[in-house]
């Protein structure tokens, strides 16, 4: 099935070659999916989440598997951006498919540091700024508070010239109000959303099953969830909205497209099967080939060439 | 599905038609089972591949939670949704004369297809220490030789039901030091006390085991799956089962560390 027409501009550089995306987190940094997929057929990479220097994560058990979904407590287990520039970025750049780099950190400093690494690095197609995570300490400091996340985007902004994407949490009294902060800092686009703050008890022994307590809750339990954030960041800024949350089908990713995103992430659901993203391409195409999507999705026009 | 079969003491074999698995999985190797179809659990469940025939696989298992229950209730003609073979197997080539397999309870699943594996690479005995329980829980010896003659398998139950009376690692000690290669699979405990007896000088080449952890995805993405591995001393080095494992030598394992761990939430 050809996905010709699908092309979404996101700004500053960010063209990908259709919507649909692997969301960070699901797919490591592209090589171990790359055995059991054509990933050149798909839109874009979003790495699995990039620190400063290397992180070991945290202890196991670190998933949970829960009705229609996940919990994962991961802790930011990466090698560190200097590794991943050195050594997965060549990767990068040999693959047709956009890669965007997603970066977290404790500090301000911490993703400026990142960013500015990767700014000149060959393969890197932008930054997606995790401000979100839960599982780290500090690591939803940032996504919580609106004035803290503009403060961020400006100092990332300043120092790359790549598209800045920035990764919305739902764990906020006003994702509206922290996405209008981050477009009016400078961001190029934002991606909701991130993992919801969940738990799971242990029956047998009546404690929480991930060490840290709680965990961030993906897949297919969240997707009504993230629907409704995902209408509120697209009525709250004009640019382009990415959005991810429990995606399995074509029908559960139309069902964004619906509510005005450029394009999508597939998550959880490449877990249990990695061709998940493939299939909702497929699916795309064909609805695209019948005259069945829309004209403008969003603020982006999708199909345009 | 071809067949379901019903052991004794609650294992269950299960065999399927997947040619391009039976063609790729080398020992050790897993694959990760879809259980049931869309009502099912969202996750696949990890399974050894046991057995292999030109065009069929076969998986042994018994009944902890959810998955596997809805694993146990297809029946012959149902589709079996197989992704594999995945992950790091046991290592064959160093292996000759006299080698060893360990295993307890349901660390039976991996031991068929190597002992195959092994004979068929000229290796000339093979003594399998098969432990469980109780003596219904002890996957069956015939199934391990397959009629084969270079193949003994010895037997030991917690209960004392059947064989040695005691752990099954009991056995081992008089063997370490004349094997070219020890390979276990069974609960962490045994692994980490079969751990003790393969390190210092005599110790065998190859001694490996076959580690099990809650799994998101099976092949390297999730990061779900950690193990602790023996670092630079400053705290564990976390290594992933799918990818770095499931087999991985017995040194290379942090044992105090994992066996520190939470119980697993089985499901």
């Amino acid at each position: 099935m050809s996905s010709a027409g699908l092309r979404v501009d996101l700004g500053r550089g960010l063209v990908l070659p259709n919507p649909v995306g692997l969301a960070s987190g699901t797919a490591g940094y592209g090589f171990e999916l790359a055995q059991l997929i054509d990933l050149d057929r798909l839109g874009a990479l979003y790495t699995k989440g990039t620190t400063r220097l290397p992180r070991e994560g945290n202890p196991p058990p670190r998933v949970a598997e829960t009705e229609r979904g996940m919990l994962n407590s991961i802790g930011l287990h990466n090698p560190g951006v200097d590794w991943v520039a050195e050594h997965y970025a060549p990767l990068f750049a040999a693959w047709r498919i956009p890669v965007v780099v997603n970066v977290a950190g404790a500090e301000i400093s911490d993703y400026m540091h990142c960013a500015r690494h990767l700014d000149g690095v060959e393969g890197v197609a932008g930054v997606e700024l995790n401000i979100s995570c839960p599982n780290i300490a500090h690591g939803l400091d940032f996504g919580r508070d609106a004035a803290g996340a503009a403060r961020l985007v400006d100092a990332v902004r300043a120092v790359t010239g790549r598209h800045v994407m920035v990764k919305l949490s739902p764990n906020v009294t006003d994702i509206a109000a922290v996405a209008r902060a981050v477009e009016g800092a400078g961001a190029d686009s934002v991606s909701a959303v991130n993992t919801y703050v969940g738990m799971k008890i242990h029956r047998a022994s009546g404690r929480p099953v991930l060490p840290q307590g709680t965990g961030g809750l993906s897949g297919p339990a969240i997707h009504p969830l993230a629907l409704a954030a995902v209408a509120e960041v697209r009525a709250a800024v004009r640019i382009p909205v990415v959005a991810a949350g429990g995606i399995d089908d074509v029908a559960t990713a139309f069902d964004f497209f619906a509510v005005g995103a450029d394009a999508i992430q597939v998550g959880t659901a490449s877990f249990a099967d990695p061709t998940t993203a493939l299939r909702v391409l497929d699916g795309l195409a064909e609805r695209a080939a019948a005259g069945r999507i829309p004209a403008r999705w969003g603020t982006t026009a999708v199909g345009s060439p | 599905m071809v067949s379901v079969e019903q052991l004794d003491g609650g294992l269950i074999e299960v065999t399927a038609r997947l040619p391009r698995l039976a063609a790729a999985a080398v020992p050790g190797q897993f694959a990760q089972l879809r259980c049931g179809d869309h009502g099912g659990p969202l996750l696949r469940r990890p399974f050894s591949v046991a057995w292999t025939e030109s065009q069929t696989c076969s998986f042994v298992f018994e009944v902890v939670g959810e998955g596997t229950r809805l694993l146990a209730e297809l029946t012959a003609g149902d589709v079996l949704d197989s992704l594999g073979p995945l992950g790091r197997g046991f290592s064959v080539d160093a292996a000759r004369g006299e080698v060893v397999c360990v295993s307890g309870g349901l660390g039976c699943a991996p031991f068929p297809l190597l002992v195959r594996s092994l004979r068929s690479r000229g290796v000339r005995d093979i003594i399998v220490l098969n432990g469980a329980a109780s003596a219904e829980r002890l996957y069956p010896a015939d199934r391990f030789t397959r009629g084969d003659a270079g193949v003994g398998v010895v037997e030991a139950t917690d209960d004392g039901s059947r064989g040695h009376h005691g752990f099954v690692t009991e056995l081992l000690a008089p063997m370490v030091s004349s094997v070219t290669a020890v390979y276990a699979c069974g609960p962490n405990a045994m692994l980490a006390a079969v751990a003790t007896q393969v390190t210092g000088a005599g110790s065998p080449r190859v001694a490996e085991a076959s580690l099990e952890a809650p799994m998101g995805c099976g092949f390297g993405t999730c990061l779900g799956c950690a193990l602790p591995l023996r670092g630079d001393g400053r705290g564990p080095l976390w290594g992933l089962c799918c990818s770095d494992g499931p087999v991985l030598p017995l040194r290379s394992v942090d044992w105090a560390a994992l066996l520190a761990l939470p119980a697993a939430d089985v499901a």
